[in-house]
């Protein structure tokens, strides 16, 4: 039980951030589960390796909630995978949380970056 | 259902396997490729991929269970919720009872009453009853037999038109005798209410106006249940009405109680059973004008179209027969809910007068129960501002606090509805004895429920929908932020807040002041004077007529009941009449004045009542001019008549009445004697002109009037006993004082006052309570920002006084708006009122002040709670 509420954290924990990452990461064409976490990390530069147990409920979760859909497609290797697609809710979507993500880093940026004033008036 | 679900799921069971499969073996794959061993590429695969099951089951959790998984989570939440906060549930599902309750209450009143005129009949939509002349509240029946069946058979409009009229009348040939009312109807009666019979067969056409020598009775469902024990072989069998064979051929079906609205008929018989009806079978006017008349109209026809038509063809009648004619004759067709034949005329003028009431006291309760909501809402706000940040949209959040709304208005709606079955039925509590055979009750139908979800869902929208939409309007960031900023919930929810105290002050104020009229008007009728004594009277009616005794048996009879009665000791003065006044009935016929020439369209029509000697002394009232009637004002003695002072100076303005003539029943009276005037119908009836004729002369059925001694009440059995001496045969009915007759009279007011009187308590409490809740809520908030004022010097009086101010201010702008409201809608109740005026200076005053005085009270606990608060604990608190 220990190691499950473990995942479901980081799910939450990650969640807004998570899914953002899974929508860029679909903006460039369909992709499998295998492919988005692939991807994340050749983008990342090896820096984010995203768990399986966070990725596969985040997919299905954005597919219950319209933002991506699936259908079933052999790959280039033959094998038949599942592959993800960015609908236009989620593209939206995707939008709106940039701006968000954007609006914290500048506030975190402008909290950390500080420069002392020079006068208390 | 499950089946679909399990379906479903294992599909995507399958699928989840299948997708974290092909996951693995591309990771596979991958490593291969790069120079890997198939089996440790495998390993390191799934050691990569972590917990297979783990993975499986977390995102099993995403699937939900479809679309119901979504509202339940929310009505989960919801119920949570109001399980957290026990107090707030209870008040508000209470509160919302209440209300629903008094809604459903009135409507399955009217529901019983308005809206179902006739149980049994096919479609009373299509139903109208006609009116004949000046429009009345309560119309002797209009039509004449030939006018009837002219109108009958030269309509356009209709599809078809029966004509009835009821009364009381004897069944003999049993052991005991009993009295039924029984309706005369066309034949057509039972065919055009589409009442089908339970049982042999209705009238046929050549049998309307037929005398029989055994006539054909049909019985009502209850009366064949319960005097003949059901019996399948009934139908052919003879039978006693009044002392004459007659054979029964049918049974209508059970619920079915004739047609009109609110009174019941045990039985029927044609127009003409025994033959004794054939004067008024073959003329149109003197005492032939005797039959109610509903038409059904023909589909697609308006009512305003048929109404022209039958106009049209009245006037063809009146045009071939002025002579039969005269004074007013147009016609006016209503609907069956408000027909005035019945008891919904009566009805249509006081229940949705009731309902009304009832629906501002919903409205009332929904504000105080928004408030309440919103309260909790904003001391919730940082718990949805998290979720919103979450999240959860807007749309979602309103939903959820919605639904809380709506879960307290259902819960409230279920109770209401168990009430309700119980509540709809006091209705007949409002009836005292009378002799009205009414069978008034509320009903319990499936309109009622309807109605009463309506109400609920209103109720849940209203107390849910506004403040939650207003505390999800607050943004997110704002609230997660410092405390202090919105200490209060912001100045929108403030807003909201003053402004849901304002309507509640503003919604009762006009409860209360109708309720304070009503009450007023019930006070003014138990003391107003009637004309007429009515304190030490007893009554009791002796049905020789519905009986079947011969005039010659009445007239001896009659004689021995008032020696006898007279004899009583105890009895001061016994006297005969056929008509007790304010008892809801009355007796009117056309009269023609000697040399009195009506204005066009107006009515002719006179109340009469047939009264014997001494009957005037009984009853305290004066004859102004003249003498009482005396025995000797007999059969063969000429007619005489006594009027009252409205006929008199109507008919003979600035002259003397005495030795007048009047015609009635193309019969000359003599004016003998003037009366003074007193109430015939109501207290607050406009005058009808008045005539008294003689009852040795002219007397229908017998009923006694005793001027006691002592209480009437303890009388009744030694009359009672004196009639029966005379022949135990003698059906006796209705033996009761005078002041419970006439309690008949007041029946409206004291249901409008009763139930008005309670919606204005709910309305005062609710008021009361929400502005005490409010002003102790924002008091609490502002704890702080008091106590720092205390810090900063405010003395306590200060503080006392910025809180009481504040409650003024809500309270001075509620009564204004209030007020401005009440006096635009006293108007509407003007007309039920007695004795008082619809914006009576006083009566406005005192709920002004009453409905201010108890807000500032509710104000000023809070008040002296934040005066004697310590700054320093209230400021170290938050």
């Amino acid at each position: 039980m220990g190691d499950r509420d473990q995942y479901k954290n980081r799910v939450e924990l990650l969640q807004g951030t998570l899914d953002m990452l899974i929508l860029q990461t679909l903006q460039w064409g369909p992709q499998h589960g295998y492919g988005i976490v692939q991807a994340l990390r050749l983008q990342s530069g090896d820096m984010l390796q995203v768990e399986t147990g966070s990725l596969y409920p985040a997919l299905h979760r954005l597919e219950r909630q319209g933002w991506v859909q699936s259908d079933w497609k052999q790959s280039e290797s033959k094998q038949r995978a599942r592959y993800y697609r960015i609908t236009a809710k989620g593209k939206k979507q995707l939008a709106s949380d940039l701006g968000r993500w954007e609006r914290i880093v500048e506030a975190i940026g402008s909290v950390m970056y500080v420069e002392p004033k020079e006068s208390e008036s | 259902m499950k089946w679909f679900s399990d379906f479903g799921s294992q599909r995507r069971e399958r699928e989840l396997q299948e997708e974290i499969n092909a996951h693995l073996q591309m990771a596979i794959v991958d490593r291969v490729e790069r120079g890997e061993t198939a089996e440790s590429a495998r390993q390191a695969a799934e050691r990569e991929f972590g917990n297979i099951p783990l993975v499986q089951d977390v995102t099993r959790e995403m699937w939900g269970r479809g679309w119901l998984e979504q509202p339940g989570r929310d009505i989960r939440y919801a119920l949570r919720q109001l399980r957290k906060s026990p107090g707030f549930t209870i008040t508000a599902t209470a509160m919302l009872t209440v209300a629903i309750c008094a809604n459903s209450t009135v409507f399955s009143w009217i529901d019983g009453t308005m809206l179902r005129p006739i149980p049994g009949a096919r479609d009373t939509g299509s139903l109208v009853s006609l009116q004949r002349g000046e429009r009345s509240f309560s119309p002797t029946p209009p039509f004449s037999y030939l006018d009837y069946r002219d109108l009958r058979e030269q309509n356009h409009t209709f599809a078809g038109m029966l004509a009835y009229k009821s009364n009381w009348i004897t069944v003999t040939g049993g052991a005991q005798s009993e009295r039924i009312y029984v309706g005369n109807v066309s034949a057509n009666f039972f065919n055009v209410l589409g009442v089908k019979p339970l049982l042999g067969r209705f009238f046929l056409p050549e049998e309307e106006t037929r005398p029989d020598a055994v006539p054909y009775v049909v019985l009502g469902y209850s009366l064949w249940k319960t005097r003949y024990a059901g019996d399948p072989e009934i139908v052919g069998k003879a039978i006693e009405i009044a002392r004459h064979p007659v054979t029964v051929i049918g049974v209508a079906p059970e619920g079915f109680t004739g047609a009109a609205p609110g009174l019941r008929d045990d039985a029927w018989l044609t127009l003409n059973p025994l033959g004794t009806n054939e004067y008024r079978l073959t003329h149109r006017s003197g005492g032939a004008v005797w039959l109610i008349v509903l038409g059904s109209l023909r589909p697609g026809v308006s009512r305003d179209q048929a109404a022209q038509d039958v106009d049209t063809q009245m006037h063809h009648i009146v045009a071939a027969y002025p002579d039969d004619h005269l004074g007013d004759n147009r016609i006016t067709l209503d609907p069956m809910w408000r027909s005035p034949f019945g008891a919904n005329g009566y009805m249509a003028a006081t229940l949705p007068v009731l309902l009304d009431f009832a629906a501002v006291v919903l409205l009332l309760t929904c504000a105080n129960v928004a408030t309440l909501t919103l309260v909790r809402f904003v001391s919730r706000r940082r718990e949805l501002a998290i979720r919103q940040s979450l999240g959860a949209n807007r749309m979602q959040l309103v939903r959820q606090m919605v639904l809380e709304g709506v879960v307290l208005s259902i819960v409230a709606g279920a109770v209401a509805l168990v009430l309700t079955s119980w509540t709809s039925k006091t209705f007949a509590w409002f009836f005292p004895a009378n002799s009205i055979p009414l069978i008034l009750n509320g009903s319990m139908d499936v309109k009622v429920v309807i109605g009463i979800a309506v109400f609920s869902l209103l109720a849940g929208l209203l107390c849910g929908a506004v403040p939650a939409w207003r505390s999800s309007h607050a943004p997110a960031i704002e609230v997660l932020k410092a405390e202090s900023a919105s200490v209060s919930g912001g100045t929108h929810n403030r807003k909201l807040l003053s402004g849901l105290v304002v309507a509640q002050i503003a919604l009762s104020l006009p409860l209360l002041l109708c309720s304070g009229l009503f009450l007023q008007t019930l006070r003014n009728l138990a003391h107003a004077n009637p004309g007429f004594e009515q304190n030490h009277i007893l009554t009791a009616t002796v049905g020789l007529n519905i009986a079947g005794y011969s005039d010659d048996e009445q007239r001896v009879i009659r004689h021995k009941i008032l020696d006898r009665v007279s004899a009583l000791p105890g009895v001061k003065v016994a006297s005969l009449t056929d008509w007790i006044p304010m008892t809801l009935s009355h007796k009117g016929e056309d009269a023609y004045p000697d040399g009195y020439v009506p204005h066009p369209h107006e009515s002719l029509q006179v109340y009469h009542a047939e009264v014997g000697p001494r009957y005037f002394e009984s009853l305290h009232i004066p004859i102004l001019e003249g003498r009482e009637f005396t025995p000797d004002d007999d059969e063969k003695a000429p007619r005489v008549l006594i009027v009252d002072q409205t006929a008199a100076r109507r008919y003979w303005p600035g002259q003397d009445p005495m030795g007048k003539k009047l015609r009635v029943w193309g019969i000359p009276f003599t004016v003998v004697g003037v009366a003074k005037n007193s109430t015939h119908m109501f207290m607050n009836e406009s005058p009808v002109p008045m005539v008294y004729m003689s009852f040795f002369q002219l007397g229908d059925e017998t009923t006694v009037q005793v001027k006691t001694e002592g209480n009437p009440a303890n009388l009744a059995p030694a009359v009672e006993d004196a009639i029966h001496e005379i022949d135990t045969q003698l059906p006796v009915f209705d033996v009761r004082p005078m002041r419970e007759s006439t309690q008949m009279a007041s029946i409206f007011a004291v249901m409008q006052s009763a139930l008005a009187g309670m919606f204005a308590c709910i309305g005062l409490v609710l008021a009361i309570t929400g502005i005490y809740g409010v002003v102790a809520y924002r008091t609490h908030m502002r704890a702080q920002e008091i106590g720092i004022r205390m810090a900063l010097g405010a003395s306590r009086r200060d503080v006392f006084r910025l809180v009481l101010l504040q409650g003024s201010w809500l309270t001075g702008i509620g009564l204004a708006l209030g007020l401005a409201f009440a006096l635009g809608l006293t108007r509407f109740i003007a007309r039920m009122l007695f004795g008082i005026g619809a914006n009576d200076p006083v009566t406005v005053a005192s709920v002004v002040i009453l409905l201010g005085g108890m807000s500032l009270i509710a104000c000023y606990f809070p008040a002296r709670r934040a005066m004697q608060r310590n700054p320093v604990t209230a400021i170290r608190e938050l």
